[in-house]
């Protein structure tokens, strides 16, 4: 019973930063209706960056702020240069595949530079041994943090869209962007805000995931956005909660089945879902079928 | 550059040319060094690699980040085959590429249901699923060690009928095999089949108009481009000899994602040119290998922006769709445009309280009308009094919310479009639907798609019954081109032309589709006035032939003297139904449409589009 429930919590932690991650996707995709396929290259550029300051020195919290102004910068440039003439030339063909690109050549860029070995990821959230005992489980710290934290910027960012003046916008350009423009809204703007702070999302799940995880290489992110995907499908894209849900479901369930089938298939039973969900019902849990004529 | 480029493709055409250079490989390969030709051999396998996406992806418009799974399939397919059971490579090869076939068969189910972004991420995730399986199956697949020994030339354990294969033989075949690919995808992207993938690409709407079945147009798509994946897979297994789950990641998607686009997506040329530089360039260029990554990343980034044609696009001429031999043969006999009579039999359309809700929006309301045969009939309204929905609901776009369909008196009700179209209801639509970068002739033709039956194999073969096919159905096309008057831009890519010739264009694909009964949304919509008294010809001349015909026009100048019967709809529901004289008078519709001011007002009021 002990083993069931130190799953379920370390599922619950693990799928409440896959459903930052979702929730950084949704971000882009209720703006232009595209979704950055390079997102993995930027969770390990953050990381990255934050061991690599702190290793020379930087405090930890410095590091962290240099290494989310950093991927938020990378939110522009991959909206400028890749998603934005993509979508004035080409169909979705071209941004999947420009953004994809761009992850590469991050990717590549990092392995070039600073090796492809896995780099120690410094303690910034309490120790590896910390825990708290509730109800005679003891529950490590970091991964209650790394919860927490997700699940409180999912809430906050929640209530941002919804309750302010720039939610109502970012509802209003995911409704109609053609629209929005004639209204006058800065439609450039909120668009390139929307990137920067999909990275920042991302960026910081990419902290939480090498704090758990310990480590971080240059191909560290891959899977963690696959399981983005699978969040943001799983909850239906552009759902919040949705995201929160289809995160938490994807952990525990990869985690109980790492645990009591194989370590082997706790990959593969992401991926199983994903394409299953799609082929089944692809707006997901939460999304609804839109209502249109032809 | 346009002359360069004609000759390159003149040079690239040239069956003495590339006869000439089949020949002196097969020839050079005994003078080259062992190491050569197995580079040779990897550039072969790449290039059959690349035909595979050329099929889903340039042609069909599939998206795939998950290639790598049917070339491990055929990999691991072969290897095992071969290897573990000691069937011949005659045998295992074949059966490796249908093996990859059948799972592309397969994932075409789920992934049909699916578009652009998802269809990304759920072809990623099947690369992935692959690759676990590929990991953990070890008594299978030798898991993470891989599996070692698979027979090949390299090697000198490649036998094939008791004789050893060389490398320079095993190259050899390998370039047979790739040359008789290439011809086989050339000829295929020139046929009925080939043309179909390419229109469901570009509008799947536009596809089932025509009957051409979307579904089992995508099925066939994954499962060819499955089977050359998987042959490039199972050659790619005996030039190597050793299969490790690492040959297979989403690095060997992408790899061949750079060569296909690089290349040029609709380009055969260029793919061959990309495919054959990205597998030298590492062995030629060391430094080259370090920033590989880098560059493969940054060539996604940028090419499908500012290289939208890839280097075919640089180097060629663009493509053309119809067998050039073909269109010279058939242009030795003259069908006259009355082959239209034979289909056309009088059929009359009939709608009987018909419905159509959309969530809580009634778009028609319980409309019963009959569509005479011999008669042209016009649907007039206001935007959004739902003429294009009931255009949609006869033609089979969607079923109605209540009501009933008849073709004289066969109740038609809840037929799909292309069951539809089979039938002999032909519909054009607001904003022409067209394959942008055919020419007139190549996006007319696409309207025969059901009148012609051969398959994919007789396709891609160049089969007579094939041949035989498309000479009849360019006949037509010709016959059909000059009744419209467009003959003058028949082989210029409509994309280039102005908007008046693009709708001609479309009304030529219905009319190839052999139409009993033909609907048109808004025909003279942005035409001129000669265009317009043109195409007042081309219909008069259609009801002369017997073909049923019912628009939708806002144009009444254009109306007053073609029409026969107009029915004036409006918010769903009919307001008015007989002679256009008598509409202009009807108090009804001066007060609902026209306004006040009367009936000029309305000359040429285009709408929103809400088709």
């Amino acid at each position: 019973m002990d083993f069931f429930i130190s799953l379920v919590i370390a599922g619950a932690s693990v799928g409440s930063v896959y459903a930052l991650v979702a929730v950084g996707l949704n971000l882009t995709f209720w703006t232009t209706k595209t979704l950055h396929f390079g997102q993995g290259a930027v969770m390990m550029l953050s990381a990255m960056s934050t061991a690599l300051l702190v290793r020379h020195g930087f405090s930890e919290i410095a590091s962290i702020f240099l290494a989310l102004a950093l991927v938020g910068l990378m939110g522009v440039v991959v909206e400028r240069i890749a998603v934005r003439p993509a979508l004035k030339t080409t169909g979705s063909m071209g941004w999947v595949i420009a953004t994809l690109g761009f992850g590469i050549v991050l990717q590549g860029m990092t392995a070039r530079f600073f090796g492809s070995q896995a780099v120690a990821f410094p303690e910034v959230l309490f120790k590896v041994q910390d825990a708290v005992v509730i109800g005679g489980q003891n529950i490590s710290m970091q991964y209650l943090a790394v919860f927490c934290i997700s699940v409180l910027l999912i809430v906050v960012l929640e209530t941002l869209t919804r309750r302010t003046v720039l939610g109502t916008a970012i509802q209003g350009i995911a409704q109609d962007i053609e629209l929005a423009v004639v209204q006058g809204l800065p439609v450039n703007l909120i668009v390139s805000g929307s990137f920067v702070l999909s990275g920042i999302l991302a960026g910081i799940a990419g902290i939480l995931v090498a704090q758990i995880g310990g480590t971080v290489d240059p191909a560290f992110g891959f899977e963690l956005v696959l399981s983005g995907f699978v969040a943001a499908v799983l909850g239906g894209m552009g759902s919040s909660a949705g995201a929160l849900l289809g995160g938490i479901i994807l952990g525990i369930t990869g985690k109980l089945v790492g645990g009591y089938v194989s370590t082997a298939a706790e990959h593969g039973i992401a991926f199983a879902l994903l394409v299953l969900m799609l082929a089944i019902r692809p707006q997901g849990f939460f999304g609804r079928v839109e209502v249109s004529k032809a | 550059m346009n002359q360069m480029r004609e000759r390159l493709t003149w040079l690239f055409n040239n069956k003495y040319a590339q006869l000439g250079l089949v020949v002196g490989l097969l020839f050079g390969a005994s003078y080259m060094q062992g190491g050569t030709v197995q580079i040779l051999s990897f550039a072969l396998v790449s290039i059959l690699f690349a035909q595979s996406i050329y099929i889903l992806t340039g042609m069909t418009g599939q998206i795939s980040l998950g290639h790598a799974a049917f070339f491990g399939v055929g990999a691991y397919g072969t290897a095992i085959l071969s290897k573990t059971l000691g069937l011949s490579l005659l045998v295992s090869v074949p059966l490796a590429g249908m093996l990859a076939s059948l799972v592309a068969f397969i994932l075409s189910y789920p992934a049909g249901r699916v578009k652009e972004v998802y269809l990304a991420m759920m072809t990623l995730g099947f690369g992935q699923i692959f690759l676990e399986v590929a990991r953990e199956w070890t008594s299978l697949t030798g898991g993470v060690m891989g599996l070692s020994g698979v027979p090949s030339a390299s090697l000198g354990t490649l036998l094939i009928l008791g004789a050893k294969l060389t490398t320079q033989d095993y190259f050899r075949s390998l370039l047979l095999i790739t040359v008789g690919a290439v011809f086989f995808v050339r000829n295929f992207s020139q046929s009925r089949i080939g043309r179909s993938l390419f229109i469901v690409h570009n509008s799947e709407l536009a596809a089932g108009s025509v009957g051409i079945d979307r579904g089992r147009t995508k099925q066939l798509a994954y499962a060819l481009s499955g089977l050359f994946a998987g042959f490039a897979g199972a050659f790619y297994a005996h030039l190597v000899g050793y299969l490790g789950p690492d040959s297979f990641t989403i690095s060997r998607s992408i790899e061949v994602l750079v060569i296909a686009i690089v290349g040029g997506l609709w380009s055969i040329g260029g793919q061959i040119i990309s495919a054959i530089f990205f597998t030298l360039l590492p062995e030629q260029l060391q430094i080259f290998t370090q920033y590989q990554f880098i560059v493969y990343g940054l060539i996604l980034t940028f090419t499908l922006i500012l290289l939208r044609q890839g280097i075919g696009g640089l180097l060629f001429a663009p493509p053309r769709f119809i067998r050039p031999h073909l269109r010279a043969e058939a242009k030795r006999q003259r069908i006259p445009s009355e082959f239209l009579r034979s289909h056309a039999n009088s059929t009359q359309i009939s709608v009987k309280d018909i419905t159509m809700k959309f969530g809580g929006l009634v778009a028609v309301d319980n409309v019963s009308i009959d569509i005479p045969a011999h008669r042209i009939t016009a649907l007039v309204g206001p935007n959004g009094s739902g003429k294009s929905t009931l255009v949609n609901l006869i033609s089979g776009v969607f079923p109605p919310t209540a009501g009933r369909v008849f073709l004289n008196d066969a109740d038609v009700t809840g037929r799909s479009d292309v069951a539809m179209a089979k039938l002999g209801i032909i519909r054009t639509f607001q904003d022409p639907r067209l394959v942008p970068h055919f020419t007139v002739r190549e996006n007319i033709l696409l309207g025969a798609h059901s009148q012609m039956t051969y398959g994919w194999f007789a396709a891609g073969f160049g089969l007579p019954r094939a041949n035989q096919q498309e000479r009849l159905a360019l006949q037509q096309c010709d016959s059909i081109i000059e009744l419209l008057e467009i003959a003058d831009v028949a082989d210029q890519a409509v994309e280039s032309l102005p908007y008046g010739y693009r709708r001609m264009t479309e009304i030529g694909r219905a009319l190839m589709a052999r139409p009993k009964a033909i609907l048109l949304d808004e025909p003279a919509a942005g035409l001129s006035d000669v265009e317009m008294s043109r195409l007042a010809e081309v219909l008069k001349n259609l009801k002369s032939f017997g073909i049923t015909i019912l628009l939708i026009e806002h144009h009444m100048d254009f109306l007053t003297d073609l029409v026969d019967e107009v029915v004036v709809l409006d918010s769903g529901s009919i307001l008015f139904r007989g002679s256009m004289l008598d509409m202009r008078k009807d108090a009804g519709v001066i007060a609902a449409y026209l306004g006040m001011e009367g009936v000029d007002a309305v000359d040429g009021g285009e709408g929103v589009a809400h088709a």
